[in-house]
């Protein structure tokens, strides 16, 4: 792996190993949390579409999980 | 990588009125130090009780819904520099449905149907612009004075260059005159003929208070590739659930047996697959088998009231037949030992050799802020990917989500992706050996013919655009609108970029690989959660009683109306039928000469081809409102997939230029049909007996045009008629249903019609009018379930009219009409006929539960009688099966 990849998959663990020290919510104040445009994945069907796409044209997104989504082979 | 969703789902109820009392209780009078812990505990404790709040740490409680989703792919053209690109770039039509439903309060269940049908132009290999890869197709007119015209783009995978001493290609004249150095590369293009993907798969998940299990399978069927999978994902939420940990772990095993494209496969080396390849009669099939294993770990973290992150790691074991089946390799064999000033070059193609395994790890990470100020969200993400295939690709990608009212939310988009090329791409090869030279020998005084040698060939190769070094930038924008609690619309636009320049760090593809598309999608999700929390607390009751005698069979359309003024129904409809067996004419089975003498036509050469099957499916959404309690007005768009397989009658006279002389191998379309809107007028209505009045149009959206793709240097036209995806025309489509209904006895009857509205649509025909009437009689065996019997009979004309010429060149000549003329299934002739089928059907409507008043319908018409126009095949049955739910 090149340098700034390393330095990119170091910060993404350092950035996991600090979540665990963030502040703490309290279950009352998870409302803004809870909203439909805080959701991991806002537009769930259009992804999936997007997902299968990329996976047809680009290297890397079709390895992502066995989710099916056939060939691509065009 | 599994992704998991997050959903709101507020349902202020009990919950919420004890935390209220907590909260005032405790601001009225403020108590001492420990009761104040108390009281944050039972806080804790009603808070951690509210739906919306309980898992809306790192996941929250997903919501039951029904979603369709149309998607449409369209690709730019490429650039063939000095041809010029006349093919239609490759298009893909998606449809998706997808259901999530509680079984029970822990037991979830989620279906998935995917279907894809593409066609066009795509890039089968890459070579040094010199070699004319994409070569005009020039044709002889057969008028006089004769001259020549270019008529389209061929492909061509062999041929000769010159080279100079350094290897590089030399521009010539149309005198052969050396004019420069040429590096320029090209895809050297060949069009497919539409093809459809289906899948089905599923999740079965059990959730505890602080964890969730779930177990998912399906399957992908294409005509070439099949593949299957299983998974399973744990999720456990600890630290009050403000962090989510996830594993997954699934296998993928996918088939793959293609038949290679009867013209491009006898310019293509293929000599490292002969134990793949089989041959069936004049077909070449090459099989293949790999294995996928994944696993996937992530973190989910709530930073703090208004940001969450995820990250996650993945690895993926890949092992087996990893090559496009389509995709060859140009290589150019230059023997060095020439003598003359220049080199030439013997340039061959071979299939795509890729290693058998292929390791690859993923790393990545989501930031989502909440900006209090515009109540929006900021999504930024990025993942990394490696794999030992020398692959390295970065996704950088940027979301806003924002609401504006409460009703519509919009999302722009930005995402930009870069990646390294395969160690073992190359856009071509170039080997420094003769391809075959003839040798002779002095010892024994003889000639002989010594062929490349293959070690000198690097083990792997691919020029596939896939596995060269690009970036891609692309950007878009989600629009969703809430139309009450439970419905809502999304419309998405994505355009994408791909560019050898936009790589990270430079060092990209030439720009001859350069190419654009765009993605749109429209989708209906329909929440089923919103509609049990909406008042709506009787549903089955309401389904069942709001329009009289409920739903009629699953097979007939406009079957009951809504009758309370602002109701809205959402159903979705599939109907499947299928023709197999005999060739008939009238109800007769025919024998193959006869259909060779008869089946064409008077005066010309006679059939040479007959269908032995064809299969159609749909898809239709049922979108249905009461603006008043006597008027329904519907919208119904259609999704269509239709297959066909072919074979050579026995006595059929020898191929004519310019007929349609491929079999075995099927065709396929798919795509969008034509959409309906109507309206429903209440008659009579009495509480045992019921009349109303269907008036509406069908109107032209499904492709009529749809040709077959050039072979054997012919020239196809217009696939079929009955492949088409529509009628091409506008259509009036009256109907009158009447239904009654007694205690535990339902019956009706409706006579409907279509009357094309115009004499041809734009391919030049119009299919026949329709009549149709049916009866039938329902009875009751639970309070949620019945059970019914009906009658049909159908009567539609022939085709009017005949498709419009279609020019073309054949072996080199151009014909006015090359449209297909050697089955039955060309001549308009051989379509409509008169039909009696009986139909045998069970409803439910769910009784209680989370999914009160969702209404299923299956029927199976099975033909009592066939008497066709014409030369038809024989019919099979019909499935009809439907869903509703209304509110």
């Amino acid at each position: 792996m090149k340098k700034t990849e390393c330095r990119a998959v170091a910060l993404l663990i350092m950035l996991s190993a600090c979540a665990s020290a963030c502040s703490p919510v309290a279950p009352w104040q998870r409302g803004i949390l809870a909203k439909s445009s805080m959701a991991l994945e806002p537009n769930p069907m259009q992804s999936s579409l997007r997902e299968h796409t990329h996976g047809s044209r680009e290297a890397a997104s079709g390895s992502s999980s066995a989710s099916g989504g056939g060939c691509g082979c065009y | 990588m599994a992704v998991t969703k997050s959903k709101t789902r507020y349902n202020i109820g009990p919950a919420c009125r004890q935390l209220a009392k907590h909260l005032l209780s405790g601001t009225a009078k403020p108590k001492p130090a420990k009761s104040s812990s108390s009281s944050l505990q039972a806080l804790t404790v009603a808070a951690m009780a509210l739906p919306g709040l309980i898992m809306s740490a790192a996941y929250a409680a997903e919501d039951d819904d029904v979603n369709f989703q149309y998607g449409h792919y369209q690709e730019g053209k490429r650039n063939l520099y000095n041809v010029q690109n006349n093919k239609n770039p490759i298009e893909v039509d998606s449809l998706l449905g997808r259901a999530k439903i509680s079984l029970t309060d822990r037991i979830k269940f989620a279906f998935n149907y995917t279907q894809d049908t593409w066609s066009g132009a795509t890039p089968i290999t890459t070579a040094p612009l010199v070699l004319g890869g994409n070569r005009a197709i020039q044709a002889d007119t057969i008028t006089r004075p004769r001259r020549t015209i270019t008529t389209g783009a061929s492909p061509y995978l062999n041929g000769e260059i010159l080279l100079n001493k350094n290897f590089i290609p030399l521009r010539q004249n149309s005198r052969g005159k050396v004019t420069g150095e040429d590096t320029q590369l090209v895809h050297t293009l060949s069009s497919a003929s539409p093809e459809t993907r289906k899948q089905g798969d599923f999740k079965l998940g059990y959730e505890w208070d602080e964890a969730a299990l779930d177990v998912g399978g399906g399957i992908s069927v294409e005509n070439d590739y099949e593949s299957r999978f299983g998974n399973i994902n744990g999720r456990w939420d600890f630290n009050q659930k403000l962090t989510s940990l996830n594993l997954g772990l699934s296998y993928t095993n996918s088939d793959t047996s293609a038949i290679l494209d009867h013209d491009s496969s006898p310019y293509i080396t293929k000599t490292a697959f002969l134990d793949r390849i089989e041959q069936v009669n004049a077909l070449k099939i090459m099989h293949g088998n790999r294995e996928d294993w994944a696993t996937t770990l992530g973190l989910t973290q709530v930073l703090n009231k208004d940001a969450l992150i995820e990250t996650s790691i993945g690895y993926t074991r890949s092992t087996g037949y990893m090559e496009n089946p389509y995709k060859a390799m140009t290589v150019v064999f230059v023997d060095p030992d020439q003598q003359t000033k220049n080199l030439t070059g013997n340039v061959q193609a071979f299939l795509e050799q890729r290693p058998d395994q292929r390791n690859q790890l993923t790393l990545g990470g989501r930031y989502i802020q909440h900006i209090d100020m515009l109540d929006s969200a900021l999504h930024l993400g990025y993942h990394f990917f490696h794999d030992d295939w020398d692959i390295n690709a970065h996704t950088f990608d940027a979301d806003w989500v924002q609401p504006i009212g409460n009703t519509w939310t919009v999302t722009p988009r930005v995402r930009y992706y870069s990646q390294d090329a395969a160690d073992f791409y190359s856009p071509y090869l170039l080997s420094k050996q003769a391809y075959s030279k003839v040798t002779y020998n002095e010892s024994t005084g003889t000639f002989s013919t010594v062929s490349y040698d293959p070690q000198k060939l690097p083990a792997n190769f691919s020029s596939d655009q896939r596995l060269s070094g690009f970036g891609a930038l692309s950007g878009g924008v989600t629009v969703n609108k809430q139309f009450s609690k439970a419905v809502s619309l999304e419309a998405g636009f994505e355009y994408y970029t791909h560019a050898g320049s936009l790589k990270l760090a430079g060092g990209g593809e030439g720009d001859y690989a350069d190419f654009n598309y765009y993605v749109a999608n429209a989708a209906l999700k329909v929440n089923l959660s919103a509609l049990d929390s909406g008042g709506h607390s009787n549903h089955a009751d309401h389904a069942a009683h709001s329009h009289h005698g409920g739903h009629g069979p699953a097979g007939v359309m406009f079957d009951h109306m809504l009758s309370k003024t602002n109701d809205v129904m959402v159903g979705y409809r599939f109907m499947y039928s299928r023709q197999a067996g005999n060739m008939l004419h009238g109800s007769n089975p025919v024998s193959d000469l006869d259909i060779v003498n008869n089946g064409c036509g008077k005066g010309l050469n006679g059939c040479r081809l007959t269908p032995t099957y064809m299969n159609m499916s749909m898809h239709m959404l049922d979108i249905m409102v009461a603006p008043t309690d006597w008027l329904n007005l519907m919208l119904m768009p259609q999704f269509m997939d239709m297959d066909m397989n072919l074979r050579e009658l026995n006595g059929a006279p020898p191929v004519k230029p310019g007929g349609h002389v491929h079999t075995g191998t099927g065709h396929a379309t798919g795509g969008v049909g034509d959409t309906g809107i109507y309206a429903l007028v209440k008659v009579f209505d009495k509480p045992m007996h019921h009349v109303h009045a269907g008036l509406g149009l069908s109107a032209p959206t499904g492709d009529v045009g749809i040709k077959l793709r050039r072979t054997h240097r012919q020239d196809e036209g217009f696939i079929h008629y009955g492949m088409q995806l529509g009628s091409g025309t506008w259509d009036f489509k009256p109907s009158l249903t009447y239904t009654g209904k007694l205690d535990d006895w339902s019956w009706g009857a409706q006579i409907s019609g279509t009357k094309r509205l115009e004499n041809k649509n734009a391919s030049g025909f119009a299919f026949g009018d329709i009549f149709q009437s049916t009866a039938w009689g329902g009875y009751s065996l639970t309070r949620w379930l019945s059970a019914s019997v009906r009658g049909v009979y159908t009567l539609q004309g022939a085709v009017n009219g005949q498709f419009n010429p279609t020019q073309g060149t054949v072996n080199g000549k151009l014909v006015n009409n090359v449209n297909p003329s050697a089955g039955p299934m060309d001549f308009p002739s051989s379509y409509g006929g008169r039909y009696w089928d009986v139909g045998f059907g069970l409803n439910a409507v769910v009784p209680s539960g989370p999914l009160a008043g969702n209404s299923f319908g299956f029927e199976w018409l099975q033909p009592v009688n066939t008497d066709v126009n014409g030369y038809q095949l024989d019919r099979d049955g019909a499935l009809s099966a439907s869903w509703s739910i209304m509110f």
